[in-house]
């Protein structure tokens, strides 16, 4: 095997650069590390397999049963399917963090990006912004389905899609930035996906359960009951109003995120 | 050009690297010696803004590596060629690379090439052996075409057609007046690339000298005879303050002489020689000699000067 020539191929590297260009490039190669292996993948597929799919049921359902579902908004079936559907988005935001630490891939990341900000923002971005992004895109699609099995049993108003797809970016961007935040932290995916699953579906619809009213009030002030109040329409949490759904969920991101960014500043 | 200054990481109670110094110098292989656990690692990853010292700098180009811009470009380093993504292509993990630092795509194609990756690149990395991985790391490395190239250990699971062709890489890196540090646990390959080393242990600086003066300076010059009256000569040796030891039937090594020395006293004493040799020094009892001091002597303890004869040591 011979030794190609080495000598200078590219042109002399800048001295210095912006941080938005420097931001800009890093993102987009978050965005091809993120896009370059099967997993996400397969979270894609399998959160468009259940809100298309079953938007396009529920559509059929609402056509068997035209009288108590006539004039019902699609853009609701689609809210309720994001429920369950959020979270196979949500792990594949939490997977562009997690699987660096897995395989060891933050090593060369970080000789690629040495300036931890940059690379910490970029990341969180690209993460939150797919999440957010492929979760309106699905919500649109699911309503659509639905729309389109239902015969005349469901409408699809303009107003009601703009609204639904606000919510929908708007939950699934803090609950991607809530996942991204803990995997920073944990630094592996069991463990933030555990925790999520828990503060946002299970301990809401369990702590209210157990007849305290401590424990209710407390349930009133995690993520998941911001989220169902948002997506469902505040079944079952009175107290919950949705100012406060949308600042218990901003409070919680955030703070996942301040969380996860001391514990990436502090060490590899 | 990589000056490390005081650098110094301590890990709670334990002094992984204490107070280096010594400098990189561009237009030469620079060999990064010690054994397992001397903190060669440690400063490398310091030298990369992996790991931040207790106190101390590693500066390249006068710059810490956090301060470049594009430090691809200017740094290129294989650690660990194990630590990547194994579900990524070799092609799309040198893509994601290049964006960080705003290569253009051809030269993706370039560096491929370059590693003989060529018919590789489109696999999942998983499908790679270790020597595919290392080759990949390479190229990660010198896909900025940067004048600073750290390597650890790079000829691990390479085969010899490998082997050939990273020694080759090396040498015309450094020709082409690149700052070269690699490390390595293989004393005759560093005996064979390397223009200077940097030996440590214990995280403390032992040498810092060109490989032949660590050779002649620390390896002591021993001789073997053969003859028909061992036990005769040994004692002749032993009157004339030489130690020597049997290594066979008929066949002596005597310590720390010259073959003229030695071959004067034979024919002073009318002992008849069969064979009479100087045993050639190798990197190897050099180096071991120097850590094996290190550690009897434990740190804090003196080091051995006399070897250390860089300008910055």
């Amino acid at each position: 095997m011979t030794v190609q020539p080495t000598v200078p191929v590219l042109a002399a590297p800048a001295e210095r650069i912006s941080t938005a260009r420097l931001l800009a490039r890093t993102g987009t190669a978050e965005w091809v590390r993120l896009w370059t292996v099967r997993t996400p993948w397969w979270f894609l597929a399998a959160a468009a397999v259940f809100m298309v799919g079953l938007g396009a049921l529920l559509g059929l359902e609402a056509a068997a049963d035209p009288v108590s579902l006539q004039g019902e908004p699609a853009w609701q079936t689609a809210q309720s399917l994001a429920v369950p559907a959020q979270f196979a988005l949500i792990a594949l935001a939490l997977t562009a963090v997690t699987s660096d630490y897995a395989t060891g891939g933050i090593v060369p990341t970080l000789q690629w990006t040495p300036r931890r900000p940059v690379l910490y923002a970029a990341r969180v971005l690209t993460a939150v912004g797919a999440a957010a992004g492929l979760g309106i895109l699905l919500a649109l699609a699911s309503a659509a389905a639905a729309f389109a099995t239902a015969g005349s049993a469901l409408v699809l108003p303009l107003d009601g899609g703009l609204e639904m797809a606000a919510t929908t970016a708007f939950v699934f961007a803090t609950g991607a930035g809530l996942a991204v935040g803990l995997g920073f932290l944990l630094r592996n995916t069991a463990a933030a996906l555990v925790s999520v699953f828990l503060l946002l579906l299970l301990l809401p619809v369990v702590l209210p359960l157990l007849g305290y009213d401590w424990l209710a009030t407390a349930a009133d002030l995690l993520p998941g009951t911001g989220m169902l109040q948002l997506l469902l329409g505040g079944v079952g949490y009175q107290g919950v109003t949705e100012a406060s759904a949308v600042m218990t969920l901003l409070a919680w991101s955030a703070g996942a995120l301040l969380l996860g960014w001391l514990r990436f500043r502090s060490g590899r | 050009m990589i000056q490390v200054r005081g650098l110094t990481k301590r890990y709670g109670g334990v002094l992984a690297v204490d107070g280096l110094d010594f400098d990189v110098e561009p237009g030469k292989v620079t060999g990064f010696l010690g054994p397992n656990g001397a903190g060669k690692s440690t400063t490398m990853r310091m030298m990369l803004g992996l790991d931040r010292p207790t106190s101390g700098t590693a500066l390249i180009k006068g710059r810490p590596f956090g301060a470049f811009a594009e430090p691809l470009r200017e740094v290129g380093a294989l650690l660990d060629p194990v630590a990547v993504h194994s579900g990524r292509s070799g092609r799309n993990h040198l893509r994601v690379a290049a964006r960080t630092n705003g290569i253009p795509p051809r030269r993706v194609e370039q560096v491929i090439e370059q590693v003989g990756l060529g018919g590789a690149a489109r696999r999942r990395i998983r499908t790679y052996s270790l020597g595919m991985r290392q080759r990949l790391g390479i190229a990660a490395a010198l896909l900025g075409d940067p004048g600073v190239v750290l390597f650890d250990e790079p000829i691990n699971g390479l085969d010899v057609d490998g082997v050939l062709w990273i020694r080759a890489l090396l040498r015309r890196l450094a020709d082409e007046g690149r700052t070269v540090l690699v490390s390595s646990h293989l004393m005759s390959e560093m005996q064979q690339t390397a223009d200077r080393l940097v030996v440590i242990g214990r995280g403390r600086l032992i040498a810092d000298t060109t490989t032949g003066e660590l050779i002649r300076g620390l390896g002591q010059r021993r001789v073997r005879v053969r003859t028909s009256e061992p036990e005769s000569f040994l004692a002749a040796l032993e009157r004339h303050g030489l130690a020597a030891a049997r290594i066979g039937a008929g066949e002596l090594q005597v310590q720390d002489a010259t073959a003229a020395a030695v071959g004067n006293l034979a024919h002073a004493s009318r002992i008849p020689l069969h064979h009479l040799s100087e045993v050639e020094q190798s990197l190897e009892d050099a180096y071991l000699g120097l850590t094996g001091a290190s550690v009897e002597y434990g740190a804090g303890a003196a080091e051995p000067a006399h070897a250390t004869t860089g300008s910055s040591s």
